[in-house]
């Protein structure tokens, strides 16, 4: 019951706020730049889709039908992306594109003296963003169509054969049209993430619906004006939402069997070969290599902003977060689903379907929703009972920051353990039971030492998210209490990029460390 | 207080509207008793098993073990207080537990129990010397079923049932294992419950055994009389080892068929002259006699190993079915002539 309930809350906030007295902000805002973060939102979503599927889908396919140079390494390499925010990417490209910047000094060096900045392309504004957030985001589409074309297609492929299909048309008339659920699956996430990103946009000033919800609050100090463009966001997202789980209804019918075979895979060679080396290589190299070079050049090269960092306290700033928010994601997911398991009650099943939703929230949303809520909460309780105000319990306080991480991902851990949920066949409670195992003993004994590989794989995709996650830190972290993140993005907003690289590297690292830890369970071929 | 082992007393059991098995009655009373319970897939044997294990609520009446209810409407006893050991068809090995593991998970719970083997020898008797280091994901499902009912014969269970125990297993050794495991039961005096959609398994294992069709319990009796005395035309379809025939009751231990003549025998239950009867002949029930005057065309010839099952059809077009021993000096092919022995003799006479 807490889970769903606090979920309930951005949600309910929002709702009532909507039909709350109009600001004139708002009207302002209507009658001038609404449409424009409207149109930007949508051509970034459009864009970020695009690259993301070309990206994802192309690179899956390389990786997982044929071998050639490198294959191995790229099948886990591509994943590290997941490593590099948005907005780091955004940073990186800035950093190496703009008027003297790295790539200016690479021509120097190489050529000498010029004006090279007229030839040098800048990538910013809308494009810069799309191509962030697409390089930071096409995992998602690599991780689930890889996987797909994994587990459905060796027998389709050889029914293919049988009926005389050649390779590129069973490709696109067997391979992608049977992988289509998983593709549209990475896509809804990958659209959820695009419009809900705050710190790639935010960066490159690009007006959208997310940075206006920011604005209104933070310049402007208008909380119902970014509650009702959280309406309309929260609209948009519920479409993606309803797409994405009407995909995914469809893509459990394309489960393994238990007769798996793995697929059986084209050795390339020649000019076929150095094509997908190059594509993945490219993919590798644009996604990941680039800005952490570009990061670690600058951390070198601009030594002083180092001192400035207090690295003990950002890391353990970032670890306690971690560290508490995943504990308690992972007790109440265990509960819920065990809850699920044992009881089989329609309510409870509702209740949890209406838990997850909160993944579908954006982070700006939801800490806004937030604030709103423990306000009104906190003044009628004052004003009712006399009691002092409990908001700086949760407003700028680790209490209120972990419980809205544990709202935004309590469905990456409720879906994680679910899924391992699922491999423990029913009759397999019924055993333990029928040997003189009670329920307790049964979960201590034979639930939890099955799912700890679950447990652990939910416990780095979480931290993943919290190392990387920025509106919601930004918005509710205690005074001076910094993150990696936050650190980075301080400096960036202050045209400091030279300092924002040296907390943007450090975040990179710990991300690929944990998504090296995940990656043989992310990319398991069983 | 009742001396029956096992009771169920006018007891429907229900998963779904469909898969649900009313009133049945039956009763295992003395322990040790092995009883098949019999019946085409989907008709509600497994939920039986599952309510008798305490794995589902009982939708009406009672079910008694050693004399103490155990499910009632009202009342449910755990599962995991009833001592009562189920073999799921399905792999319900804990997968990350090796099979040895798993085959002694349970083997603390009764430890009062006479139950005299240990691991190894049901290791030995299973056949799994191979196996005991392996993982469930690792063996075939034949393995796996097998590992499965060591672990519930190790947990020294008053009741034992057994799910399709042998449906996943090769003809090859299942034919040995059913007697080892037959073996087995009788000299740890276990009573079990077999679920199997197998005649010959059931007829083989079976102290008695359970028709079950239509959503009830047709008919619980010894396999002798399951196979020879059929009780009604629904079991004899089920069985679908012998066909029913239209014949005129003639006298008290003679029918006339227009086709096959007269059919002598004694009749199961008594019918009165005049009277128009469904009649059931099997397999072995008619004799081959080249030299005889009813003469039917072959139509099918069954190779069973130690004999052949022809059918054979009149003139009107009724097929009937004839064992004939497979070392018989000559084989008969399809459109044949085939003589039948006249009179026919049936030596038990079962009408409908």
């Amino acid at each position: 019951m807490i889970v769903p309930l606090l979920v309930a809350i951005p949600i309910i906030t929002i709702f009532f706020s909507f039909f709350d007295t109009r600001s004139e902000y708002l009207t302002l805002l209507k009658n001038t730049f609404l449409l424009e973060y409207i149109s930007n939102s949508f051509f970034i979503l459009v864009g970020v889709l695009f690259l993301t599927f070309i990206f994802g889908v192309t690179s899956a396919y390389f990786v997982s039908f044929y071998n050639f140079t490198g294959v191995n390494f790229f099948k886990w390499a591509l994943i590290l992306s997941f490593a590099v925010p948005g907005y780091i990417y955004a940073y990186s490209l800035t950093a190496f594109f703009e008027n003297y910047g790295t790539a200016f000094s690479i021509l120097t060096f190489l050529f000498g003296d010029s004006e090279y900045n007229q030839y040098i392309p800048k990538f910013d504004g809308l494009i810069g963003s799309i191509f962030s957030i697409s390089f930071s985001l096409f995992g998602y589409v690599y991780v689930l169509t890889r996987a797909s074309f994994l587990y459905q297609s060796h027998n389709l492929i050889e029914v293919g054969k049988n009926l005389g299909f050649s390779t590129k048309r069973s490709f696109f008339k067997i391979i992608l049209p049977s992988a289509r659920p998983a593709i549209v699956a990475g896509l809804s996430l990958v659209a959820m993430e695009a419009v809900s990103d705050f710190g790639t946009v935010s960066f490159f000033s690009i007006s959208t619906l997310t940075t206006a919800i920011y604005n209104s609050w933070i310049s402007f100090d208008d909380l119902s004006t970014a509650n009702q463009l959280s309406f309309m966001l929260l609209f948009f997202i519920l479409i993606l939402f309803i797409i994405e789980n009407y995909s995914r209804k469809s893509a459990k019918y394309h489960q393994p069997s238990r007769g798996f075979k793995s697929i059986p895979k084209i050795e390339l060679k020649g000019k076929k070969s150095a094509l997908a080396f190059t594509f993945c290589s490219m993919l590798f190299f644009c996604s990941f290599l680039f800005p952490v070079f570009q990061m670690s050049y600058w951390t070198i090269k601009f030594p002083k902003y180092f001192q400035d960092i207090d690295l003990w306290s950002l890391n353990f700033n970032t670890l306690l977060l971690v560290f508490l928010s995943s504990v308690c994601l992972i007790v109440f997911s265990f509960l819920s689903n065990y809850g699920n398991r044992v009881s089989k009650s329609k309510l409870l099943n509702y209740l949890s379907a209406f838990s997850i939703s909160g993944y579908a929230i954006p982070g700006v949303i939801l800490a806004v929703a937030f604030i709103t809520f423990i306000s009104w909460l906190s003044d009628t309780f004052t004003s009712a009972f006399g009691f002092a105000s409990f908001k700086p319990l949760f407003i700028g306080s680790v209490i209120g920051l972990v419980l809205a991480y544990f709202v935004r991902f309590f469905s990456l851990s409720f879906n994680g353990i679910r899924s391992g949920y699922l491999k423990i066949n029913q009759s397999i409670d019924d055993s333990a039971y029928l040997l003189g195992y009670s329920k307790f003993k049964t979960f201590t004994r034979i639930h939890v030492p099955y799912l700890k590989s679950s447990v652990f794989l939910v416990g780095v995709l979480i931290a993943i998210e919290i190392i990387k996650e920025l509106p919601i830190t930004l918005i509710l972290r205690p005074f001076n209490f910094e993150t990696f993140a936050t650190k980075a993005y301080s400096y960036a907003a202050q045209d400091l990029l030279e300092a924002a690289a040296f907390p943007s590297l450090c975040l990179i690292m710990w991300a690929s460390l944990f998504i090296l830890f995940a990656s043989r369970y992310i990319l398991s071929d069983k | 207080m009742s001396s029956n082992f096992l009771e169920i007393d006018n007891a429907t059991f229900a998963a779904s509207t469909k898969n649900k098995v009313n009133n049945v009655s039956l009763t295992i009373k003395k322990e040790g008793e092995i009883v098949c319970l019999l019946g085409p897939s989907g008709i509600g044997k497994t939920t039986m098993l599952r309510t008798i294990a305490g794995l589902q609520n009982l939708q009406t009446g009672k079910i008694k073990l050693k004399g103490k209810t155990i499910s009632s409407e009202d009342y449910n006893l755990e599962p995991e207080k009833r001592n009562i050991a189920l073999c799921f068809q399905d792999n319900s090995l804990f997968p990350h537990y090796n099979v040895l593991d798993n085959i002694n998970i349970g083997s603390k719970r009764n430890k009062n129990s006479k139950f005299r083997y240990s691991d190894n020898d049901l290791i030995k008797i299973l056949h799994l010397e191979d196996l005991k280091e392996k993982y469930p994901h690792e063996i075939s499902a034949g393995e796996a079923q097998r590992v499965s009912l060591a672990r519930s014969l190790m947990s020294k269970p008053d009741l034992l049932l057994l799910d399709e125990p042998f449906s996943n297993i090769d003809q090859s050794l299942k034919d040995e294992l059913q007697k080892r495991i037959k073996d087995l039961l009788k000299e740890l005096n276990i009573t079990t419950i077999v679920v199997t959609h197998d005649s010959y398994e059931a007829f083989y294992l079976a102290d008695k055994c359970g028709i079950i069709l239509d959503q009830s319990l047709k008919q619980f009796d010894i396999p002798y009389n399951i196979y020879h005395y059929p009780n009604s035309i629904d079991v004899v379809k089920f069985l679908n080892r012998g066909i029913l025939i239209d014949a005129q009751v003639t006298g008290n231990d003679t029918l006339k068929n227009h086709e096959l003549g007269t059919i002598k025998g004694k009749f199961v239950k008594k019918q009165s002259i005049g009277s128009s009867v469904k009649l059931l002949i099997q397999p072995e029930d008619l004799e081959h006699d080249d030299k005889s005057n009813l003469i039917l065309e072959v139509v099918d010839r069954k190779f069973r190993g130690t004999n052949f099952i022809y059918t054979l059809k009149t003139k009107g077009n009724q097929t009937i079915p004839v064992f004939v021993h497979s070392h018989h000096e000559h084989q008969h092919k399809i459109k044949d002539k085939f003589g039948i022995k006249t009179p026919i003799y049936v030596d038990h006479l079962v009408c409908f």
